[in-house]
């Protein structure tokens, strides 16, 4: 059992300290040390001393594998976060690169590793050393100061349960101990830290979460007043915006009704005929306005923009068959439906302004393309349909 | 703790020449005459104008190319950096370059036909299909059959020379003692490595990159050195454990020196990784036709599993063995690795080279093309690789036993 | 001064092969060293010049402040940066900073892991160093992001918009990297400070010393079991840091080499990257090594070979930079792509050709004196060489981003971009931040490793009967 002697009568023991000039001295007591069977003792070098871990029998710390594990652990978090944030619960299509992109992914993901693995090593080792621990006992000694600056010490503790007070004294003066010091245990004087900075360190911490409770309580709540603009940027522009009010007009709205019979520009459609493929009786128009010229050149024209909008869906010869179509079935695109062969009866038949009508609005699946095709290229386009129907009603020789 | 200032007597016979290096010898070149013969052989029957056995030799080649390369380099950069660990382990590295000259002369079937506008390998060698490509046009004042050949010499002519510069500097301080051969060789050290640095990449350049003329990676000479570094560094662990089996450089080469050269494997290991990865991403990301032509065969059919294998068995599994201190300081586990990273290397080359046959040469995509010219071939060139160090070993002395260096190479501990 | 003994240069750059020369100079032993590094912060006044150069460091930092005050208020147009030229000068401060701030993480680790003993009394204040260039590098993205008050929108935070940031993008990959390396540095740097401000604590004369360096010291008692911890997470710090430093300027090289912009989509740039900043980040080290041994009295510590070996290293770095140089160059004629070709030429010969010339000649040429050993042994000429290559290094990550930016694919899109007074007020205050805290760090944190430095002295190593006692430090290797 462990003797402790309650040194001046008022503090028990709490162990010896034994100085040491040079590390060479230092590694042979600490052997001996070992040999004699204590247990809970250590050594002080102002630096690690080589040679040290084997004389005072320290195993090698299990620390590589937490540290590894932690790593590893790292990689896994990096991986799962970036999967589940950019592939999983908000998809992102950055330059056509596959939602999941594990290349892109590699960066974050080894830094993370690192990070893990090095916040794991520095606070499990100050953890393992029991730091901070601010007060030891031997801090009490004068001597021991030295002991990070040139000079060694090997402090054995009474608790051991082989600690004599003389015995183990005797021991380290065997051991060519320059001096041998008792320390006294004050462990159990107050070595508080002194009030003023507890409280402020209390304070402080408390005081931490006010600001992340005023966030959490704007994340859940809603709040009639208007947001704060710490930077008012362009946020409040001299101009008046949709649905507000505007006090100079007898109506009131910020948003005017059009005058009565304003027509945008490009937008008068004033000849039934040619701008909508309507005759006088608003029936489909056979034939061609009288804005059409009937020439080479609308042929040639009207070939060209086929060949420009229409040809990539129905084909050169309009038999539904072009590069898009092509593509589409190649993909076996289930969604797709083929493009109309302009080479069937009832559209050689057709009236010219219902083809008309087709090309501006679209029909089924096909788009309008109105907005793209001025008018009298959609009737020079009409023309040249009608050709390629003809050409290819007589086997494609005309 | 320090020793006393160890040194080795020069008869030692832990360090006398190796006299098993004659039979290495003579086995080495019987087995190259059979590997490289036999590969000839078949690849006269394969019917493809000899194209399967070139890309073949040309794997089997760039890998020993790498490993002696490497061992120069280790070299070169012990005397740049003045080490004292090293000097146990030196004299092997050089014996390892001693087989460059070699190399150069098992360059010339490769070479000669090129130079003679042969483009089973180079498509670029033919003055024709120079003409017609555009861009070939616009190269040809590099990619062009004389220049090449000048190339070839300077870039075999300095590495030989310099790994001779070495041993010969070497050897003679065995007898002499002479601390100023290690002055010497130390001031040639920086230029030699700065040379090293542009004849390994232009050789890259030239013997690799040029196989897709149309294709172009700044980072080419890196990866191939990464490469190489890591391999010879997994050959002197071999060739240390196989002369320690022997009764050789028992108590010269200790567990200390295993345990740096296993650190220079895994952290080459790595470095490789990072340069691969550097290449591969950045080709990806941009996505541009002319970076992406590399990778668009190796990323089809049996080479998507054959990319995989190479990432798992070239840096995830090897990177977690060789990690822990107790691999790099257990011979037995080290060896293991080092065996397997040289397996690994194969695989790198293969990988850069044999995709060619897809990409240029027209052949079936999405396969990997093994053919027997492949093993033979390696078996050729591992004979001669083999007859190079071991006729070294037989001449010289194992280690530098008067490097003035010695004593720390025998004292250190790591950490 | 507190220098115990005359801080005089001892010419310690000997290469004879058979014997290393002593990396502590003069007879110390344990307590002189001590006394000579903890002297510094245990002065009660320091001298004048430490004060004249506060006053002018502070000053710059206060410049700093109130031109980002500025920008907070006016926005970024303040800048130069216009179309085609949206990244200017703040880009290319931030890669500065950062290249700088490898090289201490290089001292630290990368030499620890190779054993080289001279790395222990520069290790300090180089990862000092590290710390502070990156706290200047982080400024700069923190600051040009246009609505400064929304800068937790590049973390992958919760929004109201429940949205993540995209990690696809290498300008975020940047985020993870450069807060890593900085997490991971600023612990390291205090990790191994502990011991040593342990040491400051036992000496301490005053109740508020004691206090100080008792609290960040944790406690330390230098117990034997404590300090086999010590190591072993020391060694897998370094060995950690090594790759982070690595792909920290790899990650940064990415934001340029991603893209498809002629100039900047190149392989070689992560590596080349990498030794760019270790160049840079070693000219620095060496342009504060130089006045602070001589001004602090450490010239037994840092020593003339120190300082050698560093600039060896900057000549190795810096002709890998040329390297990269050389190789760009021939693959942009090599690739046959026009567009590469003319972003050369245009370097070479256009309207930036000022700055591309500056740009080699510092960084190519300049470095090329160490091969002159008068040169990389005297402290004043070292000076001068390693403040033109961070000069060069500067213009080198300027031409790079401009140069490309200001002329790519269509030329109608062509510009050019003028910094203005404000880009150079940022810059130049930035170095009154990292002067400010550097000077700080000088004050009161041991500038020296002190507990490492003692592990290489004779005195750490163990006496056998049989050996010879000489002056070796760093001969048979024992960790440090």
């Amino acid at each position: 059992m462990a003797e402790q002697h309650a040194v001046d009568g008022k503090q028990p023991t709490y162990g010896l300290i034994a100085q040491y000039d040079d590390v060479t001295s230092l590694v042979h007591a600490c052997e001996k040390v070992k040999n004699a069977g204590y247990s809970k003792w250590d050594s002080y070098s102002p630096f690690p001393v080589h040679g040290i871990d084997p004389a005072m029998g320290i195993k090698p710390t299990k620390l590589p594998l937490l540290v590894f594990a932690m790593g590893i652990t790292g990689t896994c978090v990096a991986i799962l976060m970036q999967w589940w944030m950019n592939a999983h619960d908000y998809q992102f299509i950055i330059s056509g690169k596959p939602m999941w992109s594990v290349p892109a992914n590699i960066p974050v993901a080894f830094e993370l590793t690192v990070l893990f693995a090095a916040l794991t090593a520095i606070f499990s080792t100050l953890a393992r050393n029991a730091l901070p621990r601010f007060h030891h006992p031997l801090f009490q000694s004068e001597r021991f100061a030295r002991a990070t600056d040139d000079k060694f010490f090997i402090g054995i503790e009474a608790k051991d349960g082989l600690f004599s007070a003389e015995q183990t004294r005797a021991l380290l003066e065997s051991t060519g101990a320059v001096a041998v010091d008792t320390i006294a245990d004050d462990s159990k004087v107050n070595h508080k830290l002194p009030k003023p900075i507890v409280w402020f360190i209390a304070i402080s911490f408390v005081a931490g979460f006010i600001p992340l409770g005023f966030i959490a309580k704007a994340w859940v709540s809603t709040n009639p007043a208007p947001r704060i603009h710490p930077n008012p940027n362009m946020d409040f522009q001299p101009k008046f915006k949709a649905q507000t009010a505007n006090p100079h007009f007898d109506d009131g709205r910020a948003m005017r009704p059009d005058i009565e019979g304003t027509v945008a520009q490009g937008a008068l459609r004033g000849d039934a005929a040619f701008e909508r493929g309507l005759d006088a009786s608003e029936n489909w128009l056979s034939g061609y306005p009288t804005q059409v010229e009937i020439s080479d050149a609308t042929m040639n024209r009207g070939e060209e923009r086929f060949n420009i909008y229409c040809q990539p869906c129905h084909g050169a010869a309009g038999y539904g068959d072009g590069p898009v179509a092509r593509r589409m079935v190649l993909l076996q695109e289930p969604k797709w439906v083929a493009p109309t062969s302009l080479n069937q009866g009832y559209l050689r038949t057709m009236p010219e302004g219902k083809l008309f009508n087709t090309i501006t609005h679209g029909v089924r699946n096909m788009n309008g393309y109105g907005h793209m095709i001025p008018p009298a290229d959609r009737w020079a386009i009409i023309m040249y349909i009608r050709a390629l129907q003809e050409s290819q009603l007589s086997g494609g020789s005309n | 703790m320090s020793s006393a200032a160890k040194t080795l007597d020069a008869n030692d016979s832990r360090l006398t020449p190796f006299e098993g290096g004659g039979k290495l010898f003579t086995v080495g070149l019987v087995l190259g005459v059979i590997g490289l013969g036999g590969a000839a052989g078949v690849g006269a029957t394969q019917g493809d104008h000899w194209v399967g056995f070139f890309h073949s030799y040309l794997v089997a080649f760039c890998y020993f190319l790498a490993i002696a390369l490497g061992g120069l380099f280790f070299v070169t950069l012990q005397h740049l950096t003045r080490a004292g660990w090293s000097v146990t382990v030196r004299r092997i590295a050089e014996l390892m370059a001693g087989a460059l000259p070699w190399l150069g002369v098992l360059s010339l079937p490769i070479v000669i036909p090129t130079v003679m506008g042969n483009h089973a390998l180079y498509e670029w060698a033919d003055a024709t299909i120079r003409a017609n490509d555009h861009i070939l046009h616009h190269k040809e004042p590099y990619l062009n059959n004389t220049f090449f050949l000048v190339r070839m010499v300077v870039f075999f002519g300095f590495w030989s020379l310099l790994a001779r510069f070495f041993l010969k500097n070497s050897t003679a301080q065995d007898t002499s003692g002479d601390a100023a051969l290690t002055s010497k060789q130390e001031r040639v050290a920086p230029v030699s490595m700065l040379l090293f640095a542009l004849t390994i990449s232009y050789g890259a350049i030239d013997l690799i990159m040029s196989l897709m003329p149309h294709w172009f990676s700044t980072i080419i000479g890196v990866y191939y050195f990464a490469g190489a570094v890591m391999s010879s560094m997994a050959t002197i662990i071999l060739i240390s454990k196989y002369l320690q089996s022997k009764g050789k450089l028992k108590g010269i080469i200790t567990v200390e020196h295993y345990h740096d050269l296993g650190k220079l494997m895994f952290a080459f290991t790595f470095f490789w990784a990072y340069i691969a990865f550097s290449q591969f991403m950045l080709i990806w990301y941009a996505n541009m036709p002319e970076g992406t032509m590399f990778y668009a065969p190796r990323q089809e059919g049996q080479w998507v599993t054959f990319s995989v294998l190479l990432l798992f068995g070239h840096f995830i599994i090897p990177f977690i063995g060789v990690m822990s201190r107790h691999a790099k300081r257990k011979t037995g586990i080290l060896a293991f690795w080092a065996v397997w990273l040289l397996g690994a290397h194969y695989l790198d080359m293969f990988y850069m080279i044999k995709p060619t046959l897809i990409a240029i040469h027209g052949m079936a995509p999405g396969q990997l093309h093994l053919s027997l010219t492949d093993p033979l071939c390696w078996i050729g060139m591992l004979g001669f690789f083999v007859a190079a160090v071991g006729s070294g070993m037989k001449k010289h002395r194992l280690v530098p036993v008067k490097d003035p260096r010695l004593s720390e190479a025998l004292a250190f501990e790591n950490y | 001064m507190t220098a115990s003994v005359a801080n005089i240069d001892i010419d310690n750059t000997g290469v004879d092969p058979r014997a290393r020369d002593s990396l502590v100079l003069g007879d110390q032993d344990l307590h002189s060293v001590t006394e000579m590094v903890c002297g510094i912060p245990e002065q009660e006044r320091i001298h004048r010049n430490w004060w004249i150069a506060f006053t002018l460091a502070a000053s710059l930092m206060g410049l700093f402040f109130a031109n980002i005050a500025y920008l907070f208020w006016e926005g970024t147009g303040i800048w130069g940066n216009n179309n085609p030229v949206g990244w200017g000068w703040p880009i290319v401060n931030f890669v500065f900073w950062v290249g700088i701030g490898h090289a201490g993480t290089l001292i630290s680790a990368i030499l620890f892991l190779l054993r080289q003993k001279w790395r222990m009394s520069i290790a300090r204040f180089a990862e000092a160093m590290t710390v502070f260039a990156v706290v200047c590098a982080l400024v700069f993205p923190g600051i040009h992001i246009g609505r400064p008050w929304l800068p937790y929108w590049m973390f992958p935070l919760p929004n109201q918009m429940q949205m993540w940031p995209n990690f696809r993008s290498p300008l975020l990959w940047d985020v993870f990297a450069v807060g890593t390396y900085g997490t991971v540095s600023a612990l390291f740097w205090y990790y191994g400070m502990i011991p040593d401000l342990a040491t400051l604590r036992d000496r301490s004369k005053t109740k508020l010393r004691k206090f100080l360096y008792g609290a960040f010291s944790m406690g330390w008692t230098g117990s034997a079991r404590h300090w086999h911890r010590y190591e072993r997470t020391y060694l897998i710090l370094a060995a950690l840091a090594t790759p982070l430093v690595l792909s920290v300027h790899s990650v940064v090289s990415f934001d340029f080499a991603v893209a498809q912009l002629p100039g900047w989509h190149t392989t070689i740039f992560p590596p080349y990257f990498v030794a760019g900043a270790i160049f840079s980040g070693f000219a620095m080290v060496v342009t504060l090594a130089v006045p602070v041994r001589h001004f602090f009295g450490l010239k037994k510590l840092i020593t003339l070979r120190h300082l050698e070996n560093m600039n060896m290293i900057i000549l190795a770095t810096g002709t890998m930079v040329g390297y990269a140089y050389s190789m760009e160059f021939f693959i942009a004629w090599y690739g046959a792509s026009e567009y590469e070709g003319f972003a050369f030429v245009n370097r070479a010969f256009g309207p930036y050709a000022w700055a591309y010339w500056t740009m080699v000649s510092c960084n190519v040429i300049s470095p090329q004196l160490f091969w002159f050993k008068k040169i990389r042994t005297t402290p004043v000429l070292m000076v001068i060489v390693c403040i033109f290559v961070n000069i060069g290094m500067w213009f080198e990550r300027f031409v790079i981003t401009v140069t490309s930016l200001h002329r790519d694919f269509l030329p109608s899109s062509w510009g050019y971009f003028t910094p203005t007074i404000f880009d150079m007020m940022l810059f130049l205050g930035s170095f009154g931040l990292f002067s400010t805290l550097f000077l700080l760090f000088l004050r009161w944190i041991p500038v020296v490793a002190i507990a490492e430095v003692k592990a290489t002295m004779p005195q750490a190593h163990m006496h056998h009967e049989d050996e010879h006692h000489s002056e070796d430090t760093d001969g048979a290797a024992t960790h440090g």
